[in-house]
């Protein structure tokens, strides 16, 4: 009605416009206007009774309907906003082979057509966010495992080696006796030679021992340093591969050995090599960490013999028998092994470390042979027996070094929880501990013949002079700028040699005349 | 027509009776209302005039009919009973007896009781007349106690019955009047013997409320403290079958669990029968010899040193990894050597050659000959466990770059972002504020701000301390509270030294300095570490242990952060050494 209406006004307004004036009175106007209205509006309302009828209007009898809250649906919405969140929280494997393992699990296609490895650990995670991450086991955790020894490593056990090996002991035993034999000899001899004004002597010379000489050996930390029995020679190992010989005390370098590929672990003088040996035959011997062994002569630069049978395990140190017809290598494999340079081949390969082998030293007498670990524990070998004749326990952790000293019964070893240690094998026990440095103890070593003072290296820096028996510090040799790896003491007694991480070695003497 | 006092109490009796089944419940104004109607003569019609007064119209002609026919009732029974005492008493002046009224059942003889005199036929009957009368009137009284029970109406129906029940009755009430009297006379006896003063009555009083005293005679029957005769004592026997069987079944079980002793030192044992009585031997004193206990001890002891130095050989035995105990004493050295003694023989070569000094061995073919254990084996010895090593493997943790760090973050937190703003778009939540700074506030609220400056200012400050104080919280939530922080706090200071600790040794010249001397200790105890400090005039050591970590902060202290030579500057020289070692 109301439409009706305004349209109708509409139309007047229209009109109005076109006479912009109006003279006169509005009364009439008004009356026509409202007569015309109201036969309008009748007729208006009839038209809008006859459209409701005919059902094309439609009034709404004025109650609301509410909007019914689609409660499913919301929970529906909500629930796939969970789902979402948990997916996101899945952890599903990144490696490929896993995912399909899990999805055949599931009991779903591995692989749908034209899917990549994103879009299938996509799809295992939604999945996995529907069923629950439950239903495939998380990977078993490596769980702390408990190491158990094993039986067999409990008891002990015997195999029966080669037939070379029954000579080879028969003739370390006639080796060895006769020079034990000298030794006590001159031990029941010279039990009260070294006076004590003489010892002070030695003392003093110890205490003004300077650096003398430095040298930059390569261009990659130093291992390992020996001079040559005749002191004429410093062999001196690096981990770039090169073994080099210098002259003592010029500091010439005399030759560079190639033929090692990576790190050299040590290098060793024949004891008979510059002294009665002929420079042609096999005079040196070297390690690498790749398990190479190589046997070096005193003219070529390139290795005359190569021990195999180590690869791919690290040779960590090796040395000679005193007699230089065997050659011990400490092996990663938990062995050492024993070579016999004559018949050139592997005639020991003794088992008894439950770590790697890390140092070996042979006794004057060429009887027994000592060898640290990695486990911490050094064991004392009778090469003619082939027995363990004497566990060394007492380091709480790796042993690095381990010698023994030149009167044949007492063992000095160093480890890696900075202490050196004594042994007497005699009395079998450990004599006395030093706490020796506050790094690790990369070497020890006794004065030659004598062993009255024994020499620590250590990565602490420095290297240290110990009085036997008494085992005081004489005198700390510090002058390196990084670790000290290794440290050896001229047969003659005139120098001591020092190779460092800082690619130095030097060499050190006393200032007062009368050696070392 | 007037009641008698008697008959008064009487009907008195039954009426109580009849009111009370009439109404259900006693009322005594109606009892005595219908006696007065009773004894002023009226007929029934007066009588319920009189009742409407107490009950209503209806019910006053019934209880009228109801209390004529009480009353008639009485009437007819009472005439009869006259008629009867009128008897008795008779009989009474003939024994010359005057007894009150409640004696007469006490008197009923009873059957373990010969009837005194000859008794007629008559006199039985009479006799059973009175008895029936008395247990009415019993019943009477009973059921003023309990209206439950039938009433005399319904009893007196089968007289014969209830004649018997009353004899029974009667005697019970007889037995028990005998008991008590003789209790009474048997107590009071007593009790004036104890205290003369005490009056009879209360006596009586006491005896009554005391239990009875049990007397036994020789053959443990029980007997009448009076009269010294035996007491039969009432004894229920069961009369239903199975009660008679459990009483049977009890008996026969009794009779087989008493044990078989009992029977043969009670009524088994035969005194002609001699038994030697069990004399005990006489014992002397049995000492220990002298010393015996010592030497058992001594034996002990050498028992476990031996034991123990066996242990020893197999412990070292199996480090040197010799199989047999046996084994290792052949490459042991046979005697222990001092120090610096110098042997004639190694032992390891002793074991080789088999002598006792290197001066016995020749050279080349006499030197092979004594050379003994050499062999081709290949030995190889029980391997140990490094000390040092943790017997289980340490899980390494794996920790994320920066970079990684900040983009799993970053990813995080727009995921969560995004649900959110969907959840906002489908209507799952209510869109948040906005969010409305000073610096924003114009722009936000525009009209509104132009129009209550003030007002909106206060809202837009509101919304920015309760953001702040959002933010505040969820800080606060995070943080550790003060134990997880102290624990932490020593978490991580603390470090593990099962497997070996790390000892500094630090030499100090002057430590005379209180403040130094309790800076150094405090310091130890707030680094959990352990160790001593020696004092002496100038040389005072240090000894600390603990972790690497701990450590090196105790090292920092002594070498740095304190500073030794601040008060004798030129004198005292830091002399911290240290050394480390482990162990």
């Amino acid at each position: 009605m109301d439409i009706e209406g305004s349209d109708d006004e509409g139309e007047s307004v229209y009109v109005k416009k076109q006479k912009i004036v109006h003279y006169g009175s509005l009364e009439e106007k008004e009356r026509q206007r409202l007569a015309t209205g109201i036969s309008l509006s009748s007729v208006s309302n009839d038209v809008v009774k006859a459209g409701i009828e005919a059902g094309n209007i439609n009034i709404s009898s004025g109650d609301t309907m509410e909007m019914e809250e689609d409660k499913e649906s919301q929970a529906e919405a909500l629930a796939i906003f969970e789902r979402r969140k948990r997916a996101r929280q899945i952890q599903v494997s990144t490696d490929d082979t896993e995912v399909k393992a899990h999805l055949r699990l599931l009991g779903e296609a591995i692989c749908l057509f034209g899917e990549g490895p994103a879009e299938r650990r996509e799809r295992l995670r939604q999945l996995l966010a529907t069923l629950g991450t439950d239903i495939i086991q998380p990977k078993k955790q490596e769980e702390p495992v408990e190491i158990k020894p094993k039986d067999e490593d409990n008891i002990t056990w015997y195999h029966e080696g080669s037939e070379n090996l029954k000579k080879a002991r028969y003739w370390i035993a006639e080796y060895s006796i006769p020079r034990a034999k000298e030794r006590i000899g001159k031990q029941k001899e010279q039990k009260h030679v070294l006076t004590v004004t003489r010892l002070q002597d030695m003392h003093k010379r110890l205490r003004s021992v300077s650096n003398e000489y430095s040298q930059i050996g390569d261009n990659r930390p130093l291992s390992h340093c020996e001079f040559s029995p005749n002191s004429k020679m410093l062999a001196v190992a690096s981990w770039s591969g090169l073994c080099k010989l210098w002259s003592v005390p010029d500091c010439q370098l005399i030759r560079t050995l190639r033929g090692h590929n990576c790190n050299v672990g040590a290098i060793v003088f024949h004891p008979q090599a510059t002294v009665s040996l002929d420079d042609n035959a096999c005079c040196m011997a070297s390690c690498g960490h790749d398990g190479a062994v190589k046997l070096w002569n005193l003219v070529s630069d390139e290795p005359i013999a190569d021990i195999e049978g180590h690869a791919p395990y690290r040779v960590a140190h090796l040395n000679y028998h005193p007699s230089g017809r065997f050659l011990g290598t400490c092996c990663f494999d938990h062995s050492w092994r024993l070579w016999d340079l004559e018949a050139q081949e592997e005639i020991l390969h003794q088992e008894g470390h439950s770590k790697p082998v890390y140092d070996i030293s042979f006794q004057n007498d060429g009887a027994l042979a000592v060898t640290g670990g990695l486990d911490g524990f050094g064991r004392l070998w009778d090469l003619r027996s082939g027995r363990c004749i004497m566990f060394l326990e007492g380091h709480l952790k790796a042993v690095l070094s381990i010698t023994f000293a030149p009167d044949g019964f007492h063992v000095a070893s160093g480890s890696e929880d900075n202490t050196a240690k004594i042994w007497d094998v005699r009395q079998r026990k450990c004599v006395y501990t030093i706490p020796a440095h506050t790094n690790l103890i990369s070497k020890v070593h006794f004065q030659p013949e004598h062993g009255n003072y024994l020499i620590t290296s250590s990565y602490d820096g420095t290297s240290k002079i110990w009085a036997n028996s008494t085992w005081a510090s004489l005198k700390t040799l510090a002058g390196h700028e990084g670790k000290v790896m290794n440290v050896d003491v001229s047969p003659d007694l005139k120098f001591i040699a020092s190779v460092s991480f800082d690619r130095t070695f030097k060499l050190w003497a006393s200032e007062l005349k009368g050696g070392l | 027509m007037s009641l008698s006092d008697r008959e008064w109490d009487d009907l008195k009796s039954i009426l109580d009776k009849t009111v009370q089944k009439f109404l259900g419940f006693s009322e005594p104004s109606l009892v005595t209302a219908a006696l007065n109607c009773i004894n002023k003569g009226y007929d029934k019609r007066k009588t319920s005039e009189k009742l409407l007064s107490i009950l209503d119209d209806k019910q006053a002609p019934k209880f009228a009919d109801k209390l004529f026919n009480v009353y008639d009732e009485y009437k007819a029974s009472s005439k009869s009973h006259r008629s009867k005492k009128r008897k008795e008493d008779k009989e009474d002046k003939d024994e010359g007896k005057k007894k009150r009224r409640f004696d007469e059942a006490v008197e009923i003889p009873g059957p373990g009781k010969p009837s005194p005199g000859q008794l007629t036929a008559d006199k039985i009957k009479e006799m059973m007349a009175t008895a029936q009368k008395m247990i009415q009137e019993r019943k009477a009284q009973i059921q003023a106690a309990m209206p439950k029970l039938p009433t005399v109406s319904q009893i007196s129906q089968n007289p014969q019955v209830h004649m018997n029940d009353a004899m029974d009755k009667a005697q019970r009430a007889a037995e028990l009047q005998a008991q008590i009297q003789a209790r009474m006379a048997g107590l009071s006896g007593n009790l004036q013997l104890m205290k003369p003063g005490i009056p009879g009555s209360i006596a009586q009083k006491i005896g009554q409320s005391m239990p009875t005293p049990l007397i036994l005679d020789d053959e443990g029957h029980m007997i009448d403290k009076a009269t010294g005769q035996a007491v039969q004592l009432q004894h229920h026997t069961p009369t239903l079958k199975a009660n008679i069987r459990a009483k049977r079944r009890a008996e026969f079980k009794g009779l087989i669990e008493k044990p078989p002793e009992e029977i043969t030192e009670g009524t088994f044992y035969d005194p002609r029968v001699s038994i030697r009585p069990a004399n005990r031997q006489k014992r002397g004193f049995r000492f220990h010899d002298k010393g015996k206990f010592e030497l058992l001890a001594q034996r002990l002891r050498t028992k476990a040193q031996l034991d123990r130095l066996q242990n020893e050989i197999a412990q070292a035995a199996k480090k040197t990894g010799i199989a047999s105990a046996t084994k290792l004493a052949t490459i042991t050295p046979k005697k222990e050597l001092k120090e610096g003694e110098v042997p004639d023989i190694e032992w390891w070569d002793a074991f080789i050659c088999n002598t006792d000094s290197y001066e016995a061995i020749g050279i080349g073919s006499d030197l092979r000959e004594r050379l003994e254990g050499i062999t081709h084996l290949v030995e190889h010895p029980a391997q140990m466990r490094p000390l040092a090593e943790p017997t289980k493997q340490v899980a390494i943790p794996v920790y994320l770059t920066k970079k990684e760090r900040k983009k799993l973050r970053r990813q995080n937190r727009g995921e969560a972002q995004k649900e959110v703003q969907e959840k906002i778009r489908l209507g799952l939540m209510p869109p948040p504020d906005p969010k409305v700074r000073m610096a924003n506030l114009m722009r936000v609220l525009g009209t509104e701000a132009v129009q209550d400056p003030t007002k909106v200012e206060a809202h837009v400050r509101a919304q920015m301390a309760k953001r702040q104080k959002a933010h505040e919280e969820a800080n606060a939530a995070r943080k550790l509270t003060t134990e997880q922080r102290k624990e932490k706090k020593a978490r991580k200071i603390k470090e593990d030294t099962s497997l070996g600790v790390h000892v500094s040794v630090y030499r100090v010249r002057d430590l005379t300095n209180p403040a130094k001397k309790f800076k150094i200790e405090s310091n130890c105890n707030q680094l959990y570490m352990s160790g001593l400090v020696v004092l002496f005039k100038d040389c005072n050591v240090v000894v600390v242990e603990g972790g690497p970590k701990q450590q090196r902060k105790f090292r920092r202290l002594m070498l740095h952060r304190i500073k030794w030579s601040e008060e004798k500057q030129k004198q005292t020289k830091d002399d911290g050494k240290e050394s480390y070692c482990k162990g």
